[in-house]
């Protein structure tokens, strides 16, 4: 255990379990692995939130599932995005840049200020 | 909406799957990273956390969600309720009584106060009436009644409303002879049905045509009501063109108004409703049509571009000439009022109709409806100390569950579903009692002169009005022992396994809930009280009369004697007839019978005595300063009243010979200061250039209700009525029978009056029918209060039984210590009866408190009994401590019985 581990603000999970089966059909566990190595283990994500945020965004339309056959040899379900979901992603990822650019301003002109 | 349940079995079984599937390649992945497979699978179960949870979690957010929950919790509640039957059931039986009281008296507060009539557009009718009618009080309709000529003068100015119409109210005789059979009926204009906006759903309804003078085109016609045609016409098809003989007349039916028309008066149904111009040909020379005092009432609907302000102004602009062309024959100062200033034009709205049950009903059902708020406090109290004790029973469950992994929200929301499975069908229930309930209060309003109907049929309003007090209730009741049990902490839970002292907090707060019921029964039992002798007060006033013995046949000669002036010659001898019969003891006639507002007919003076102080009008609203009754010779005997100075009428006293009244004792006092009134003389209302020199004075008696002080009453001798007092077509036969029932002589009398002359008809009665009648509102609201009084005492009662029962069950163990260390059976007895003594004594304490701000609201309504009675207080009090006693016997008999050795061993 290095780094010292954030929680994700709020609102960012859909966006990055959105972003993760992005790349393609993969089910809950692998998308628990990929999350943790992409972030290199900085963000932490509760295995808890995983699955209900799976199930919210699948009953939302931005997810579709299809059980089929994995390496393990048995059926496991695969999530994948749909298009309502694809552009659900671009739009929050959009917001996302607009929102940390704006932090990241705020954050520089009060470095540079009087304090 | 759950969906099937193979759907949702599907979704769970995916679901387990999937997070199988998870924990499975978790263990794998260990394994591979080299940690011995038991271990893998113990870290993996660990790192993912519960699977309950997770299913739980995941579970709420599938589509509706909420609801899938909401099913699973209905159906957990349903096994949970039917665990406990006695609670359930006692939890639905007071949530139905509740609601159901609570409804009932809605209902009836719907249908006489708010319901606007079943009519077209009932927002655009107006009633003209008048300042004075208005300020008449309680007694009176909600409108004025004009002469038939007042009527003809607006009928003739069609530019000042939309549509007008004018109408009175009868009881139809339906009978050709001998007993009278009466219907409800409404003598009306032509234009009525069309104001209305009533259609005929059968045949046509009668129009300005039809309302001739002596009949339209086709004659004599008749429109029936629904209720009349299947009730009486037996609801056949052919109907329309059939005979209908009204008064001694025939009538052609000519139509069927809709099922839920009854008419513009509230309170009544109409059965038979016939043109005004038709009137004659029932009274013939006696018609109506061109006397003063027909009453009719006048209802007009506006147009949509005008308001009542502006229709009544436009209304009285026309009013000097109105009063113009109709100005009667009246003496100067009465002709002066006439149709000005007060007695003048002003338009009021009719939305709700015209009701002479409303003024006297709604304060009683105002004050009901605050009684039935309370006893559904008192059962919403019940079921949430009911729910609260079982609650604490499955603290252990409960808290299993909790440690588990069941969230919290979960627990409150499955306790909530409880309190809502419990709510529906309670509100059913309530319904149901309600429907039946309402019913019931109205057949009591009914006497045998006055057939109250009330259109109770739930509309939106009652019904929203029921869902309403159901939500409230719950939650009341529900969301209590819900929050209060969510807060389980699982381990302490565990630990006590329904031992130990850890629900003091509940203990209070169920006191606290059985202290406010003692306090809210304290309230509901001095009502009760206080309209109890209310109504005996009234039912044992002395009314100045014998009423017990005598039987009133009310008989009607216009068809008999057409000729008017037979007619007092005829009532003579069927007195005479009647009086030397078997089993009568005396009999006589009089004008006015016994409580007159009861029997249907006042007579009302003003009096001025020669050389006597002027008296104020006070009666009746301020229209009259004396009451009148004229009577034949031996009245008074047949009542039993005493004359007290002076003589009673005679033969000699008649037509001619010098006009000669009695007074009663109140009258003495009030305008002759209580000296000698025996040859002094005065004159009567109208007739100033006629006197009566008083030669009698009777006893006191009630007059126009059983409440009024005893009033001047002046009795006059049938024998010198004149003028169309002298032509009455009907009068009272009062006999007072030799021995038994008065109602015995019923048969007899009828074969006598029949033998006298076949075309007579007449109405029997007792006397003391008629004085319990004139005590209905009073008798409703005491037997009501007093229901509802006995069902919160109930109520409060098993919410102290409960109480105490747990507390003592709470304490075992303690009073088994006692008692093993030598306290006797008494010291347990005293120590739980104290507690019982401590929540009643509170109760008591802040209910007589409440009871004594709350009295000035039922004040107007008592009669007797100071709102502030001291007696009935106090036996409010006594009432509610032997209730409470009685509710904590058997648990304290078990507290004295607790075998300490048995305790000792236990703990």
């Amino acid at each position: 255990m290095n780094a010292p581990k954030s929680d994700l603000p709020q609102g960012t999970l859909d966006m990055l379990l959105l972003q993760t089966v992005a790349l393609g059909p993969i089910h809950g566990y692998g998308i628990a692995q990929r999350l943790q190595q992409i972030s290199r283990d900085a963000v932490q994500v509760q295995q808890g939130s995983l699955y209900p945020a799976l199930h919210r965004l699948e009953n939302r339309g931005l997810l579709a599932s299809t059980w089929k056959p994995s390496d393990t040899g048995r059926d496991a379900k695969f999530y994948r995005l749909t298009p309502t979901g694809k552009a659900q992603l671009k739009a929050e990822t959009a917001n996302w840049a607009r929102l940390t650019e704006a932090i990241r301003l705020i954050l520089r002109t009060a470095d540079g200020g009087a304090l | 909406m759950t969906g099937p349940a193979w759907f949702r079995r599907g979704a769970d079984r995916e679901l387990e799957a999937e997070l199988r599937d998870h924990i499975e390649r978790l263990t794998v992945d260990s394994i591979a990273r080299g940690i011995e497979p038991g271990e893998a699978r113990r870290r993996a179960r660990l790192e993912f956390g519960g699977l309950d949870q997770m299913k739980d979690a995941c579970r709420d957010q599938r589509a509706f969600a909420f609801l899938n929950g909401a099913g699973q919790d209905i159906r957990l509640a349903f096994r949970g309720l039917r665990a406990t039957p006695i609670v359930t059931a006692v939890a639905l039986l007071s949530l139905a009584l509740g609601i159901g009281a609570n409804t009932a008296i809605f209902s009836l507060v719907n249908s006489l106060l708010l319901r606007p009539l079943p009519v077209v557009e009932p927002q655009r009718l107006a009633f003209i009436s008048s300042p004075r009618a208005i300020s008449l009080g309680p007694l009176a309709p909600s409108t004025a009644a004009w002469s038939y000529s007042v009527w003809q003068q607006i009928e003739r100015r069609p530019e000042l409303f939309d549509a007008a119409a004018g109408w009175t109210t009868a009881r139809f005789n339906l009978a050709r002879g001998g007993e009278s059979q009466f219907v409800e009926g409404i003598w009306a204009s032509g234009s009525f049905f069309r104001t209305l906006g009533v259609p005929a759903l059968l045949g046509r309804t009668f129009t300005e045509a039809d309302d001739q003078r002596g009949g339209g085109p086709d004659g004599a016609v008749a429109v029936v009501s629904y209720r009349f045609w299947q009730g009486r016409l037996g609801g056949s098809a052919d109907v329309i063109g059939q005979r209908v003989t009204v008064e001694n007349s025939p009538f052609t039916i000519i139509g069927v108004t809709p099922r839920d028309f009854f008419g513009p008066d509230v309170g009544r149904s109409f059965d038979v409703a016939m043109p005004l111009g038709d009137e004659p040909l029932v009274r013939g020379r006696e018609s109506l049509l061109d006397r003063l005092f027909l009453g009719v009432y006048v209802v007009v609907r506006l147009r949509a571009t005008q308001t009542i302000a502006s229709a009544d102004a436009a209304l009285r602009a026309v009013q000097p000439q109105i009063r113009e062309a109709t100005l009667p024959a009246l003496p100067k100062p009465e002709l002066d009022r006439y149709m000005t200033g007060p007695q003048g034009f002003l338009l009021v709205p009719a939305t709700t109709g015209n009701s002479t049950l409303r003024g006297r009903y709604e304060r009683p059902l105002v004050i009901l409806m605050g009684v039935v708020v309370l006893v559904l406090l008192i059962a919403c109290a019940n079921i949430a100390n009911l729910l609260l004790a079982r609650g604490a029973a499955r603290r252990h469950e409960l808290s299993v569950r909790c440690a588990l992994g069941a969230s919290s929200g979960r627990l409150v929301r499955q306790l909530f579903a409880e309190s809502v499975v419990l709510a529906i069908p309670g509100a059913t229930g309530g319904m149901v009692i309600a429907w039946w309930g309402s019913q019931l209060v109205v057949r009591q309003l009914s006497t045998q002169t006055n057939t109250v109907f009330l259109d109770l049929a739930p509309d939106m309003r009652v019904l929203a009005f029921t869902a309403t007090v159901a939500l409230v209730t719950l939650l009341l009741f529900g969301m209590m022992p819900a929050l209060r049990n969510a807060h389980v902490v699982p381990m302490e839970a565990l630990k006590e396994q329904g031992r130990g002292p850890t629900s003091d907090a509940r203990l209070r707060l169920t006191s606290g809930i059985v202290a406010a019921q003692v306090a809210l029964s304290t309230v509901l039992v001095v009502a009760a009280g206080l309209f109890g002798r209310t109504f005996a007060s009234l039912a044992t006033r002395d009314v100045g009369f014998d009423r017990d013995r005598v039987l009133l046949v009310n008989i009607n000669a216009q068809r008999a004697a057409s000729d008017s002036e037979q007619r007092l010659p005829l009532f003579e001898r069927i007195r005479d007839a009647v009086h030397v019969m078997p089993g009568v003891d005396a009999a006589a006639l009089s004008s006015v019978t016994l409580p007159a507002l009861s029997g249907g007919l006042a007579l009302i003076y003003n009096v001025e005595v020669e050389g006597g102080a002027p008296v104020p009008a006070t009666l009746l609203g301020g229209v009259a300063n004396g009451y009148g009754n004229a009577v034949s010779p031996g009245w008074f005997h047949t009542l039993s009243m005493p004359i007290v100075a002076g003589r009673d009428f005679t033969r000699d006293d008649r037509a001619g010979s010098p006009r000669v009244a009695i007074v009663n004792q109140s009258f003495v006092r009030a305008f002759l200061g209580g000296g000698n009134a025996l040859g002094r003389v005065m004159t009567l209302t109208a007739a100033r250039d006629r006197t009566w020199e008083i030669v009698g004075v009777v006893g006191d008696s009630v007059y126009a209700t059983l409440r009024e002080p005893v009033p001047p009453i002046v009795y006059t001798v049938l024998a010198q009525a004149e003028g169309p007092s002298r032509m009455v077509s009907s009068l009272s036969l009062s006999i007072r029978a030799a021995g038994g029932s008065p109602m015995l002589l019923t048969r007899s009398l009828a074969a006598a009056l029949t033998a006298i002359d076949p075309d007579l008809t007449f109405t029997f009665r007792s006397l003391a029918d008629q004085v319990d009648a004139s005590l209905t509102q009073e008798r409703l609201v005491a037997t009501l209060s007093m229901f509802f009084g006995g069902l919160a005492l109930l109520l409060g009662a098993l919410g102290l039984y409960g109480v105490t029962a747990y507390a003592v069950s709470r304490r075992r163990t303690e009073i088994g210590i006692r008692m093993a260390l030598g306290a006797a059976p008494a010291t347990v007895v005293r120590l739980v009866l104290s507690r019982v003594a401590v929540l009643v004594g509170i109760g008591a304490a802040v209910g007589t408190i409440v009871s004594v701000w709350a009295s000035r609201f039922i004040a107007s309504l008592l009669y007797g009994v100071t709102p502030r009675d001291p007696a009935t207080l106090a036996g409010s009090v006594a009432i509610l401590a032997a209730v409470g006693v009685a509710a904590a016997w058997l648990p304290v008999r078990r507290a004295s019985r607790i075998d300490p050795a048995q305790v000792l061993r236990e703990s």
